[in-house]
């Protein structure tokens, strides 16, 4: 797995967003797409292709996608 | 390592016949659009990926008990049953029409069942059902009780606030009536029960109990941070906690329990989920990597989340040819929500007498 696939999964996982429109840097919670919509279609999304299912307070404890990459890596 | 849980078996035991009762009036989130603050591009979000569209709710006279006296009457109806016949009434609901006395008691009085006959509630709620006829299960297999009436019904949509969005466009009401009876056939009914008391504030109404009574505080409405108002003795959800609990539980819960009648997923015929709503039902589906066909999922969409009696609405709206028919179905059925609590059940149906939705008369 890379960040490069994540970020991928991540734009596929969250609607309204353009594929490429996002980078490792990206503030994900500041997006106008990240809703209580987006949590469950990309919890759902990381909990398949990773195996790890994050919750609510895990997205609120990281800030940038590279963060939250860094995250599902360390709990698998 | 085995794993361990409350699992059970019984022989000789078969539902006789179910019915279930909507009532009339139907709502659509498409007519909200006041609710979600002109938001129409939120709504169509709501419908495509959570699946919400129509859901039946009662006026406001109306009553889970209500409901699912109209569905024993046309059950014991069908049956030709008279009252006498029945031996226990179990009745499951969260939304009873007292605190006390129960249900069950209320029922057996307006059925006029027979003195002889067992009475009691269960407070359970999407799990419910099934919780209901592992109970039935068990009194028939005991002895003394040849035929139980299960009632299983809610009417979440009066414990909802209205301008919560979190809830209200989720939640409908029904109300439905199971016989469960010996019978000479050879088939096995295979349970599991499980429950995750640690979560019991996921899914809760916080006040109107014993522990934090009705007072004119906690009938206060507070605004939330995403703009969703309710008071503490409406109906709370953890929406995401309650969807990660959805999905991880659920298909081991449906593979431990296949594993233990012995059989493989590709011996059941249909997966009668609870219906909480399309995203959550395909999610599991996907994860058990069963075929949709096999899985009623348009219940949850014609009638919104009915709570306890949502898997009965389920078999009599979308499975009513086949469990009426000739051949026996194998079919799981699974509950889970509130406690958080959930339960599965393996068994054979055919030829039922009866499996259909009825609609309450309207209130006058």
């Amino acid at each position: 797995m890379s960040l490069a696939k994540f970020i991928e999964d991540f734009e596929e996982a969250v609607e309204d967003i353009e594929p490429g429109s996002l980078t490792a840097a990206t503030k994900y919670r500041e997006l106008k797409a990240w809703d209580s919509l987006a949590v469950l279609t990309a919890t759902d999304v990381i909990e398949m292709e990773y195996g790890v299912l994050l919750n609510k307070k895990s997205f609120e404890s990281v800030t940038t996608i590279e963060e939250l990459y860094r995250f599902v890596l360390q709990k698998q | 390592m085995v794993c361990i849980m409350a699992k059970s078996s019984f022989k000789q035991i078969q539902i006789g016949g179910v019915v279930t009762c909507v009532p009339p009036l139907e709502k659509c989130i498409d007519d909200e659009v006041e609710l979600f603050g002109g938001n129409e591009k939120q709504i169509a979000r709501l419908k495509k990926t959570i699946g919400l569209d129509r859901r039946r709710v009662v006026e406001s006279g109306t009553t889970a008990a209500d409901l699912c006296e109209a569905a024993a009457r046309r059950l014991l109806n069908a049956t030709s049953l008279e009252p006498e016949a029945i031996d226990a009434v179990i009745f499951v609901t969260q939304t009873p029409d007292y605190s006390q006395p129960c249900n069950a008691a209320v029922l057996h009085g307006r059925l006029d069942l027979p003195k002889s006959c067992a009475a009691l509630d269960v407070n359970l709620g999407c799990s419910g059902y099934v919780y209901g006829l592992w109970l039935a299960h068990m009194m028939v297999s005991a002895g003394g009780c040849e035929r139980v009436l299960l009632l299983a019904g809610d009417t979440i949509s009066r414990i909802v606030n209205p301008k919560d969005r979190s809830v209200a466009p989720l939640f409908g009401d029904g109300g439905s009536a199971t016989l469960i009876q010996r019978s000479k056939c050879e088939s096995v009914a295979w349970f599991s029960l499980e429950t995750d008391g640690k979560g019991f504030d996921a899914l809760i109404v916080p006040a109107g109990g014993q522990r934090s009574p009705s007072s004119a505080e906690t009938q206060v409405e507070v605004t939330d941070a995403g703009g969703n108002v309710r008071s503490a003795e409406n109906l709370c959800m953890n929406g995401a906690e309650i969807f990660n609990f959805s999905i991880t539980e659920e298909p081991k819960a449906v593979r431990d329990l296949v594993e233990y009648a012995g059989l493989d997923l590709d011996a059941v015929d249909y997966f009668v989920f609870h219906q909480s709503n399309r995203y959550i039902l395909s999610n599991i589906a996907k994860r058990l990597k069963i075929d949709l066909a096999k899985v009623p999922i348009q219940t949850v969409e014609r009638y919104g989340n009915q709570s306890s009696a949502s898997i009965p609405s389920a078999m009599c709206g979308e499975l009513q040819d086949v469990l009426c028919g000739a051949e026996t179905q194998r079919v799981l059925l699974s509950g889970f929500g509130v406690g958080l609590s959930w339960a599965s059940v393996i068994l054979d149906m055919a030829k039922l007498p009866i499996c259909e939705i009825i609609e309450s008369a309207p209130s006058e």
